[in-house]
């Protein structure tokens, strides 16, 4: 069969979702033709301007507007803003014909049948046979679509149903046509997967799908809820939120975002098309959200819904939240619960469910009702929606951002105990629960040899969990491959003489279990395995550096120990550079401070995409201390040209780190040194970064690694010296910074100058490392900077001091 | 001493610096046809009795630089005998020029000498390609030395409590001005239209030819308003006031004039249309640099034996709004006879050139207005101000 690639893609439709689809096409390489409809009418401006119905900039203005504003939103839906060049935009009028080089072409319109049933008759007109042709709609049944089509159409035409916005959401719904050829479906989901980074999850063409399906019954049931249990907005956000593995905005506060309406016309949908579902009338909307519809209360856009912000008598921001039963907005009340208070010293979110069903109060009410009813509809939505049970909790973890599905809630409860909990509520499961019980199955995963299984409602029985191969996943395997462990951080052996270093102290800090551990992977690799990754799958890399333990030290005037410390996490990042043995770093989310230092140290970075990477210890009152002020000096000085203003490139250098600058993407990464070209490589989806790595590992092993050389580094001295000090003096004196700024900023600029030498000279990266680390205790001592240290870590936010 | 006239001056329009239309202009090619054009007014003069071709330049280094004033001599006087000296003293080279010149005649020791100014700030950034401050006078507390203009600019504000209303009016009066000059062709006798050749990549992706005549002035904005220039935000300090419209503009030009002994003015039998009857550059406080004309006018009227009530006209360079507003203010001068065609706010200060472009213009001025006295004045970077006093002759 022939190999199906894609060079080039067709958006019609530049709204939020097409524009954003556009941009993550473009994101990965793609080539992106983007149209939309040409205005109808002159807008006063273009009057003014004699401009007609026919001129170009007219004919195109809407989609140039939409994909302008698309790019100005934050946060940005493309990677790097250089990206943007891979998407020509035009509009449907002139440009269609330009499809027939497209190899695949998807509708973003209007969700109205009419209007899409025009634009597939005009891409049928155009579009070369065999190409792809997907539509976004989020719920019209596709024999609809496909009405008035030819076979070939049919054959190539599916449901790809992205989430907004497309760059951040991994959910990614395939579903295909009653005609869709097997081929297309295959590929959309393996390319959903490995080139657009997503979780693919197939499903049939039944309303809404499968996450907005499961995802909107476990609201509007909620809703039900609150009235019965009489809840406020704040308890259910409380009860709703981390503490259960969901995202902070929890329920009401993601309705706000959202839209109301938005939630209401898919409940509608649901309700409309679903007639036999057996809670239709969950699906009903209850008379609070119809009186909030009617007062157009739709949350974020009409700047109020179940929150409302406003500024009080102090001219402080205040959010309110409204009051379900009067319908009145009112300050928010602390919220408190004693079944809440039983899982404080429970670390593993799993680990909470079991505790929580057990709640004495109205919390634990809630969960009992809540997750019966949502155990009934989940287990009852197989084999309707979608054949296998995983691709539910797939579906709510991608696209909800919930940490576990129904499923995997369901299992950490016990099945037979979550039935208990059900019969209590006059709920019951799905009969082919009860037949997997009876079988002997008592859960609906298991994990063997570092695989994730499922139970197979038609094979009656646990098959693995397709795709999974080319991932690896932690928490599967760390049982088994775990070689040594501290409490921070533990090492597995991936397979192949590749080991992991993965962290697991709070927040993935970095302290000294983490650099015990590091030091401890390379001397197992050096002796008995072969490389090193340091890489983990928590929400972020790492935060950086343990500064409590730093502040606690710092005021208690400990610097012998400091100094101890400091340097230990410099000689631990050198090690990264220097050992004998190939090493890589994989950051992803935030990878700050120390694990940027990291980062910058590694033989070979494997990235994930969604990586925000940057030295912010400048927020904290400090410079990076753990080689990476060393590693922007000895990176700008590589690109010393003889002839060149090298002060240039070393300022260059120097404004990451003053300005302490976190890219938004890998790719922005780039951009400011911390990644490199040809040595550093970037992944779009998470998932499969540590396989990858793996991968490189291997081959570097296999390749011979070459420990790379001791470097000796040109700094500039005086000639450069003087130059940062006036910069930061004008930077003072207009305001920009503070007096503690600039103090910082001239010790970041004397480092990188390496000192105040009297010629460009070159030094070792040993002298850079101890003059960074003597600026670093330097700063220890300055008030300034323990206050801000102490804000930060009392607030989470920087200081300005 | 004897005594050293001025007998002809021209100057080229100004463009915006760095994307207006004299960015492919090289500051030594407006220079060399100004002089040639300056030449030409004046037939009776052969080329190799010129002594010296002076040339004041702020950033005399890259496309400006190994001695631009000898290749200017080269390229405008078709002959290799005439030399060509470069002179920085910044905002206030091109009126140095035509002092030293001035000196060297009274002196004895030059009949004629072209005198002026030439800067491309499209070409040389501020500061120049590669500044290497004194690390041990900033590291004892002289960062202001070094200080941008922009920071002086705010000090100024600040120490003299100029409001930003007040400047932003004042550059609001500038453009108005100098729309107005333009459009009764108050400059036309002053400018000598340069031909511009762009060769460049045209909208097929090929290289193609154009060219163009520059003989007005790029930067007065119709456009402007009040409104618009309260919107503009601070540049150089947060909270502040000065912002990029009312600051002078970053621009490129060049202006020369003639300097001629009595002798050799009687001998060509040319009529002298003015002279530089006093000239003067003082040292301020460098982080106040913009106040520099306030101690340069009143030293630069004693030495003249003048009165400041005895001056009919001012051309006060205006590096910012600020700095002039304080000086206007300290020295009392009259705002009617400050800038009556409007200033560098409007029109730009090509750094170098500045001193001789508003040379040429207070002369045409006085002439118009049939008055005697003018001042042209300036505040001089790291601290400086200068201030020269012409007598109108003809």
């Amino acid at each position: 069969m022939k190999k199906r690639t894609i060079n080039k893609v067709a958006v019609i439709g530049s709204g939020i979702m097409g524009s954003g689809i556009a941009c993550h096409f473009a994101n990965i390489g793609v080539e992106v033709l983007l149209l939309d409809i040409a205005p109808r009418e002159l807008t006063d401006q273009e009057k003014a301007k004699g401009l007609t119905l026919n001129d170009a900039v007219v004919k195109n203005r809407l989609v140039n507007m939409h994909f302008g504003n698309a790019l100005k939103s934050k946060p940005s839906p493309i990677y790097h803003e250089s990206f943007a060049r891979r998407i020509k935009t035009g509009n449907t009028t002139d440009d269609m014909a330009k499809i027939a080089d497209a190899n695949w072409i998807i509708e973003v319109v209007v969700e109205r049948l009419d209007i899409k049933k025009l634009v597939f008759e005009q891409i049928e007109k155009y579009r070369t046979p065999g190409t792809l042709i997907t539509s976004n709609t989020s719920g019209i049944p596709i024999k609809f679509m496909n009405e008035g089509r030819s076979a070939d159409f049919q054959q190539h035409f599916a449901v790809t149903h992205f989430f907004n916005p497309p760059r951040y959401l991994k959910l990614f719904e395939v579903v295909p046509g009653p005609a869709c050829s097997p081929e297309v479906t295959s590929f959309l989901m393996n390319y959903g997967e490995k080139f657009l980074g997503k979780t693919a999850v197939l499903a049939k063409d039944t309303p809404a799908f499968i996450g907005n399906r499961i995802g909107v019954f476990g609201i509007m049931n909620l809703f039900h809820v609150v009235n019965e249990l009489g809840l406020s907005v704040e308890e259910v956000d409380k009860l709703t939120g981390p503490i259960i593995g969901r995202p902070k905005s929890a329920t009401f506060r993601t309705v706000d975002v959202v839209g109301l309406d938005t939630l209401v016309h898919t409940s509608n949908g649901v309700h409309d098309n679903a007639p036999n579902d057996e809670m239709h009338n969950t699906f009903k909307i209850p008379d609070f959200i119809n009186k909030m519809m009617e007062n157009q209360w739709l949350g974020s856009k009409t700047n109020q819904g179940f929150y409302k912000s406003t500024t009080n008598k102090e001219g402080k921001r205040e959010i309110l939240v409204l009051d379900l039963k009067t319908m009145e907005y009112r300050a928010a009340n602390p919220v408190n619960f004693a079944t809440l208070g039983m899982t404080k010293t429970i670390d593993k979110v799993i680990d909470r469910y079991k505790v929580l069903v057990t709640g004495k109060d109205k919390a634990g009410d809630f969960y009992r009702k809540t997750l019966a009813a949502m155990f009934q509809y989940a287990s009852n939505r197989v084999p309707e929606i979608c054949d296998d049970l995983h691709a539910i909790d797939a579906a709510m973890k991608a696209g909800f951002g919930w940490d576990f599905g129904p499923f995997e809630i369901w299992d950490s409860i016990g099945v037979e105990k979550g039935i208990e909990l059900m019969k209590v509520e006059a709920y019951k499961p799905n009969a082919w629960v009860n037949e997997m019980l009876t079988s002997g199955q008592t859960s609906f995963y298991t994990v063997k040899e570092g695989a994730k299984y499922y139970y197979n409602i038609n094979k009656k029985q646990q098959e693995k969990i397709p795709g999974q191969d080319a991932f690896i996943i932690l928490d599967n395997i760390r049982e088994a491959k775990t070689i040594w462990s501290n409490a921070d951080a533990s090492i597995q052996h991936l397979g192949d003489g590749v080991l992991n270093v993965e962290f697991r102290s709070k927040m993935n800090t970095i302290g000294a279990g983490v650099i015990e551990a590091i030091n401890k992977g390379i001397d197992l690799a050096e002796k008995e395995y072969s490389s090193v990754i340091i890489g983990n799958q928590a929400p972020n890399f790492t935060v950086g550096a343990n500064l409590a333990m730093v502040f606690m030290l710092a005021v208690e005037q400990e610097y012998d120990e400091l100094n101890y410390a400091i340097k230990a996490f410099q000689d631990t990042v050198m090690r990264l550079r220097y050992s004998s043995i190939p090493t890589i770093v994989a950051p992803q989310g935030m990878t700050l401070g120390g694990g940027c230092e990291m980062t910058l140290h590694a033989d070979m970075v494997v990235a994930a995409a969604e990586s925000y990477i940057g030295l912010v210890e400048f927020g904290v009152g400090l410079l990076p201390g753990g080689a990476g002020t060393k590693e922007m000096a000895l990176r700008a000085a590589a690109t010393f040209k003889e002839g060149d203003v090298q002060l240039n490139s070393l300022r260059q250098h120097f404004l990451p780190i003053a300005m302490a600058k976190v890219s938004t993407s890998a790719y922005e990464a780039f951009d400011v040194n911390i990644l490199q070209k040809g040595k550093d490589i970037v992944v779009v989806n998470r998932d499969r970064q540590l396989a990858t790595a793996k991968r490189y590992a291997i081959q570097m092993v296999e390749n011979g690694y070459t420990r790379p050389i001791k470097q000796q580094v040109k700094v500039l001295g005086k000639q450069a010296l003087g130059m940062f000090l006036v910069g930061t003096d004008a930077m003072e004196k207009g305001f920009y910074i503070s007096e503690h700024d600039k103090k910082i900023g001239n010790k970041i600029a004397y480092v990188m100058s390496g000192g105040d030498l009297s010629e460009p000279t070159y030094v070792s990266e040993q002298y850079l490392l101890d003059i960074e680390r003597e600026a670093f205790l330097s700063l220890l001592t300055e008030r300034k900077t323990l206050e801000r240290i102490e804000y930060t870590l009392k607030t989470g936010k920087p200081l300005r001091n | 001493m004897k005594t050293a006239y001025i007998i002809q001056g021209f100057r080229t329009a100004v463009g915006k610096a760095p994307k207006g239309v004299f960015r492919f202009k090289r500051s030594d090619e407006l220079a060399a046809e100004t002089i040639k054009h300056l030449l030409k007014a004046v037939p009776q003069l052969e080329v190799s009795r010129i002594d010296d071709v002076m040339v004041g330049c702020a950033m005399p280094e890259g496309a400006q630089g190994l001695n631009m004033g000898r290749l200017i001599s080269l390229m405008g006087l078709n002959t290799i005998d005439v030399p060509g000296v470069t002179v920085n003293r910044f905002c206030s080279s091109g009126l140095e020029t035509i002092a030293m010149a001035t000196a060297k005649i009274a002196s004895g020791m030059a009949d004629c000498i072209i005198a002026g100014g030439a800067e491309s700030m499209s070409s040389v950034p501020m500061g120049g390609y590669k500044p290497e401050l004194n690390y041990d006078s900033v590291k004892a507390g002289h960062e202001d030395y070094y200080w941008g203009m922009g920071t002086t600019a705010e000090a100024v504000a600040n120490k003299y409590s100029i409001s930003r209303e007040d400047q932003d009016l004042f550059s609001f009066n500038s453009h108005q001005k100098a729309l107005k000059a333009i459009k009764d062709g108050i400059f036309k006798q002053d400018i000598v239209p340069i031909t511009v050749n762009q060769t460049y990549i045209d909208a097929s992706g090929k290289r193609n030819e154009k060219s163009y005549i520059v003989d007005t002035e790029e930067g007065p904005r119709a456009d402007t308003s009040l409104e618009v220039l309260a919107k503009l935000r601070p540049v150089f300090a947060q909270g502040g006031s000065v912002t990029a419209g009312n600051s002078s503009q970053m621009s490129d030009g060049a202006a020369f004039v003639l300097v001629m002994s009595e002798a050799m003015v009687k001998e060509l039998n040319l009529e002298p249309i003015a002279r530089l009857v006093s000239y003067v550059p003082v040292g301020v406080e460098p982080s106040l640099m913009g106040i520099g004309p306030m101690v340069a006018i009143p030293k630069a009227l004693k030495r003249a034996g003048l009165d400041l009530k005895d001056i009919n006209l001012i051309e006060l360079n205006e590096a910012f709004a600020s700095q002039s507003l304080a000086v206007m203010r300290g020295l009392k001068l009259n705002p009617d006879i400050v800038n009556v065609n409007g200033g560098a706010i409007a029109m730009g200060h090509p750094l170098g050139c500045t001193g001789a472009k508003l040379s040429v213009q207070i002369f045409n001025e006085l002439r118009r207005r049939k008055q005697k006295y003018g001042i042209v004045t300036m505040c001089v970077g790291t601290g400086q101000g200068a201030a020269g006093i012409y007598e109108l002759l003809s």
